[in-house]
């Protein structure tokens, strides 16, 4: 009968599509292959590690050539490519054509290892909007062009912009985060909340100064400490702490509280350490850019003008089981 | 009331138009959605820094924020992912180690 054989191919598409490991479409890579892969904006030359068929489709644990494996991740069939000719021009257009944003974290050292897998993550992201590695270990900020690029898979023709702001913290201030390190990680010391002034308190001193010095560009600063801010809120509990003030900043940061209004000048420092590594995922155009970087310079001069008032210079030694106040 | 002169409505409607189209080229480099990631501040700022050099005068981040609002209602504007991911982990913060190289001061 025909409705008989009918519910049968019916039956049998069900077998093949549910059930089946190995499916019955063939996978578009093979382990082992070399390919290409869109990584954020770009296309990297990569390899496939392993290949699996989940959840009805293939997807493929790809290693970047030239890229430290903390990057090998497991991707789809949209994001490959097969390695032909015409693709490989497709990739150069494609990263000349997005090289122009400034971000290509080339400056960065050429050790990309990432300490952990918190790292790892991170620097993936970085490499989302640039082209080379980033080892946050090494984030100095005098740092080299152009090394990475050529570790890179060497395909990279397109004359990027290597732009990595450089914020120069000054050296009195360079002495207060090793100071900072030295009380928190190596004398057990904790600084106490909180403080005063806060950071917003700093930022709003640092407006009210700007506007008064100049009024004209204040509307830019504005944003800029805005963009400060924001950073510093949401960034001091994922990257601005010290292991040991995690309880501290458990207890003292509920809902409603933020950061800004808690933390000081030792934290704010702290961003400034970390500020380029967070710019980096920002494109910005390079004139801007340098405007950037001399009004951030500008506050920096400012706290290092202020350092009596704003900073600590003891800190207090860690209390167990101590109710933040 | 037509009597109003032609000559500079035309004038400022093209100036209007001016401004919008400048500001569409500037979202090229600074998307609206880069604009409700944590680095909005920063590209808003990057924004309006353009629009001051296209137009060689001041802008202010209201303006520009006003301008685009002819286009996109911007909180309807789903963030770029990839902005927020950096903050998920939560890694400890670790001094560089050219902090400690250097000489004393």
């Amino acid at each position: 009968m025909d409705s008989s054989s009918s519910e049968e191919s019916a039956s049998d598409r069900e077998n093949s599509s549910g059930e089946v490991p190995e499916s019955n479409s063939k996978s578009l890579f093979s382990e082992g292959e070399k390919v290409l892969a869109y990584h954020g904006p770009r296309i990297y030359e990569a390899k496939v590690q392993k290949a699996e068929f989940r959840k009805n489709e293939y997807r493929y644990f790809v290693h970047y050539l030239g890229w430290n494996k903390n990057w090998d991740e497991w991707v789809g069939m949209d994001r490959l490519m097969k390695h032909t000719k015409e693709n490989v021009l497709k990739k150069q257009a494609l990263n000349k054509k997005v090289g122009v944003d400034k971000n290509t974290k080339s400056g960065r050292s050429a050790q990309a290892k990432s300490k952990s897998p918190a790292d790892a993550k991170v620097a993936k992201e970085e490499m989302k909007n640039n082209d080379a590695k980033v080892t946050k270990e090494e984030m100095k900020n005098n740092v080299a062009k152009g090394k990475k690029r050529r570790a890179d898979s060497g395909i990279e023709d397109n004359p990027v912009e290597e732009k990595l702001i450089n914020i120069q913290i000054p050296s009195t201030l360079r002495q207060r985060l090793v100071d900072d390190w030295e009380f928190i990680t190596q004398q057990n010391k904790l600084i106490k909340l909180p403080r005063s002034p806060t950071v917003d308190g700093i930022l709003n001193k640092y407006l009210e100064y700007w506007s008064k010095k100049d009024g004209l560009m204040t509307d830019a600063v504005g944003e800029i400490l805005k963009g400060l801010r924001y950073y510093f809120d949401k960034a001091l509990p994922g990257l601005l702490l010290y292991k040991t003030e995690r309880q501290q900043y458990n207890e003292a940061i509920s809902d409603n509280v933020s950061p800004s209004s808690i933390y000081g000048a030792e934290h704010l420092l702290r961003l400034f350490v970390k500020l380029p590594e967070l710019l980096e995922y920002v494109k910005i155009e390079e004139e801007t850019l340098i405007r950037l970087q001399q009004n951030l310079l500008d506050f920096l001069k400012f706290l290092q003008d202020n350092e009596g008032t704003f900073f600590l210079d003891a800190y207090d030694d860690h209390l167990v089981t101590e109710e933040s106040g | 009331m037509g009597q109003m002169t032609n000559a500079k409505e035309k004038k400022e409607e093209k100036s209007e138009v001016e401004l919008e189209l400048k500001l569409l080229e500037a979202l090229e480099i600074y998307p609206p959605a880069k604009l409700r990631g944590i680095h909005r501040h920063f590209v808003l700022y990057g924004l309006t820094e353009y629009m001051c050099r296209s137009f060689n005068r001041p802008f202010s981040a209201d303006d520009v924020l006003k301008l685009l609002d002819r286009f996109y209602n911007l909180e309807m504007v789903k963030p770029d992912d990839e902005d927020g991911e950096i903050l998920n982990q939560e890694e400890d913060f670790r001094l560089p180690k050219s902090y400690f190289l250097e000489e004393e001061l």
